[in-house]
């Protein structure tokens, strides 16, 4: 009897552990519903609606999706954000890794925390602000210019601003430690007799590496890329800056629908967007896993 | 000289922390030598500097009879097992074992042979496929050892391989430890802080204190002939007390402890350097007879220069295979433990039973203060 009583006086307090995990969930499920669900809904139903002569029309069709998917416009769009999106992360991850590694293998703190600031500086530029600087270094006439000019690279200069080449640098410098820091922090979390016990083994620098230290620290990897894909679908300042008219992608085909009310569009770029960061996080998902099967 | 390890002087500085220093000693071929000592003594550090992963600021070290100064951990005939064992975490029990042959660029058929006859070797011949994860800590700790042993080094250097085991696992570990040296005729040099395993397994131990050895000699020596007080406190379990040197008569020292009078037997190394004064008697537990008061019956009994000491049982700590007795004397603020066998008739004293203790000269070993 007095077992029994105690079984229900533990199931009692379970349940009471749990309405405590609620209660400090709901703060976090309301602004889910309000911030996410609730304009993921409306987008959904905005969608079907008809725009027609600059009105919109509460009558339900599928237009607007077959247009996004046959009208080379929209086709276009997509291409160019997609592309965005994969130049700017991998331009990131080939500057990041290297760079977490140093930071990693760096003997002062000094150092270390030095770079650790001029990764984290471009965050706290306004994007507007950092958008006009490269303008200004990219163009015809500017310094990288010059510079490849002077050194003989280059007969004149290369086109590297109002193009998808600015937008990409832009955009790989300001995510730069959105993806650099979780590669050092899996750098950080790797134990360091790992390495001294595959150096032991015989293992030059570069087996250790391409056998330890990479694999072991993919996730970081992953982490990073997932943060920096998905940001990069979503810019909007950038490309508007720096693309100079000539990167068309979703963002700021939503922001010209919306001026025009064109609802219908806005709403099916917002999908599409959604769709596309859903299936990358997915696809990043997959990656990770498999690194830390093998 | 295959497996033969030498130091000369060989000192580590941290900083202006002097974690080694100046030892010097030698270790023959296929022996099995553990460097015994206390928490930061600095034996991790000397294994490393083996290793190769520290290199020593002054000192050579020479293994198989080569100056090791220049040669990197990768080069060295040596492999370590670490302390946390440092299995690769994302790769199978075959993939670990195999890494080290691997990176020497054997050929594939050579590798499964060997890492074959190392899981066999360990008893982990059906384990090949699981990953680290999968295993228990007995399990890994075989691993490790695969993983070191199948590069058939002349040293192995193992890093308190046992410390992270529970007590059962770690005896049965400390067998199949010896067995495995024994088989293959590989040096080992193992590091611990646990005294009763250093005994149990190696032909020799080198005691550290503080960064300097305090002696090398085999388990035997060690208990029943402690070159210092440190040692002596440190091998087995033994009451230092302090004792004031009355003189030296017929090689026996005749000591004061409050007003208890008795000799104690100078040791050979000490006669050169004997004790005067102020000195510390060390007096193992199981050397101590602990019988039934009082005083004066035990007084007539014979047995010259038997030291003898009457007093109360403070604390009985039982221990299953013997108990032991802190007892209060009543000539001195003093507190000795004697230990017994448990059982057999052996008598059990309770708390504040009064007591006489007894111990020959012999037993008890003189260092200065
Ligand atoms: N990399 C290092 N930097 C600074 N001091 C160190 C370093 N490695 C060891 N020490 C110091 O050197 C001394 C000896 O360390 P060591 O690791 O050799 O001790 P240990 O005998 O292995 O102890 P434990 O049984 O706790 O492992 C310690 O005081 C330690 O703090
Ligand atoms: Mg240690």
């Amino acid at each position: 009897m007095a077992a029994s009583s105690r079984r229900d006086g533990g199931a009692a307090g379970r349940a009471k552990a749990e309405r405590s995990a609620w209660v400090l969930l709901t703060p976090m499920c309301l602004l889910m519903a309000v911030a996410f669900i609730l304009p993921v809904g409306l987008f959904l139903l905005y969608s079907f609606y008809r725009f027609r002569g600059g009105r919109l029309e509460e009558t339900f069709t599928l237009e607007t999706y077959w247009r996004f998917m046959t009208d080379e416009l929209y086709l276009i769009t997509i291409y160019d954000t997609l592309q965005l999106a994969v130049l700017a992360t991998l331009l990131c991850l080939v500057i990041s890794y290297p760079l977490a590694y140093a930071m990693w293998r760096m003997r002062s703190p000094g150092l270390q925390k030095l770079i650790a600031f001029i990764v984290f500086a471009p965050v706290l530029v306004s994007v507007v602000v950092r958008s006009y600087g490269w303008t200004v270094v990219l163009a015809d006439q500017g310094p990288v210019n010059f510079i490849l000019t002077r050194l003989g690279l280059t007969s004149g200069p290369v086109s590297l601003v109002y193009n998808m080449t600015g937008t990409v640098i832009s955009l790989a410098h300001v995510f730069l430690p959105f993806v650099v820091f979780p590669i050092l922090a899996s750098m950080l979390r790797l134990d360091p007799t790992l390495r001294e016990a595959a150096e032991d083994l015989g293992a030059s620098w570069w087996k250790t590496f391409r056998s330890i230290t990479l694999p072991l620290t993919l996730p970081g990897v992953v982490a990073g890329a997932q943060i920096c894909f998905t940001l990069s679908l979503g810019s909007f300042v950038t490309p508007a800056i720096l693309g100079g008219g000539r990167v068309l992608v979703l963002p700021i085909q939503i922001y010209t629908a919306t001026s025009d009310i064109n609802w219908p569009v806005a709403a099916v770029g917002g999908l599409c967007l959604l769709v596309m960061a859903f299936i990358a996080v997915v696809a990043f998902g997959r990656l990770s896993q498999y690194s830390e099967a093998v | 000289m295959s497996g033969t390890v030498e130091l000369v002087g060989v000192t580590k500085r941290f900083g202006s922390h002097l974690a080694v220093d100046a030892i010097s000693f030698g270790i023959g071929s296929g022996e099995f030598f553990s460097l015994l000592g206390p928490s930061g003594c600095g034996k991790s550090t000397t294994l490393r500097m083996l290793s190769g992963f520290e290199a020593p600021d002054e000192g050579i070290i020479r293994i198989a009879g080569q100056d090791m100064a220049d040669v990197p951990p990768y080069r060295r005939p040596t492999n370590i097992v670490f302390q946390r064992w440092a299995l690769f975490p994302h790769m199978s029990v075959e993939a670990n074992v195999a890494f080290g042959l691997e990176a020497e660029g054997r050929p594939r058929a050579e590798i499964r042979s060997r890492v074959g006859d190392a899981l066999a070797l360990v008893g982990l011949s059906g384990f090949a496929a699981r990953k680290p994860g999968q295993l228990s800590g007995g399990q890994m700790q075989r691993v490790a050892l695969a993983r070191a042993l199948v590069k058939r080094p002349k040293v192995l250097l193992l890093d308190e391989p046992l410390s992270a085991l529970d007590l059962k696992l770690r005896h049965q570990m400390q067998i199949e430890l010896k067995r495995i040296q024994q088989e293959i005729g590989t040096t080992f040099v193992f590091v611990t802080h646990d005294q009763g395993e250093a005994l149990a397994m190696s032909d020799k131990v080198a005691v550290m204190n503080a960064g300097r050895v305090e002696q090398i000699a085999s388990p035997q020596e060690l208990y029943d002939a402690p070159a210092t007080r440190f040692v002596a406190g440190f091998i087995g379990h033994a009451n230092l007390l302090p004792v004031t040197v009355d003189g030296v008569a017929n090689g026996l020292a005749m000591v004061r402890l409050g007003d208890l009078h008795f000799a104690a037997a100078l040791r050979e190394t000490s006669i050169g350097d004997m004790p005067s004064g102020e000195a510390i008697l060390a007096l193992r537990f199981e050397r101590v007879r602990i019988g039934a008061g009082p005083a004066a019956e035990a007084a007539g009994a014979a047995g010259a220069g038997v030291a003898r000491a009457t007093g109360v049982v403070r604390q009985m700590i039982f221990g299953g295979a013997s108990v032991q007795y802190v007892v209060g004397l009543d000539a001195a603020p003093v507190e000795i433990t004697a230990e017994q066998p448990h059982g057999a008739g052996a008598p059990v004293f309770a708390q504040g039973t009064p007591v006489t203790l007894s111990w020959e000269p012999a037993d008890g070993r003189l260092f200065k203060a």
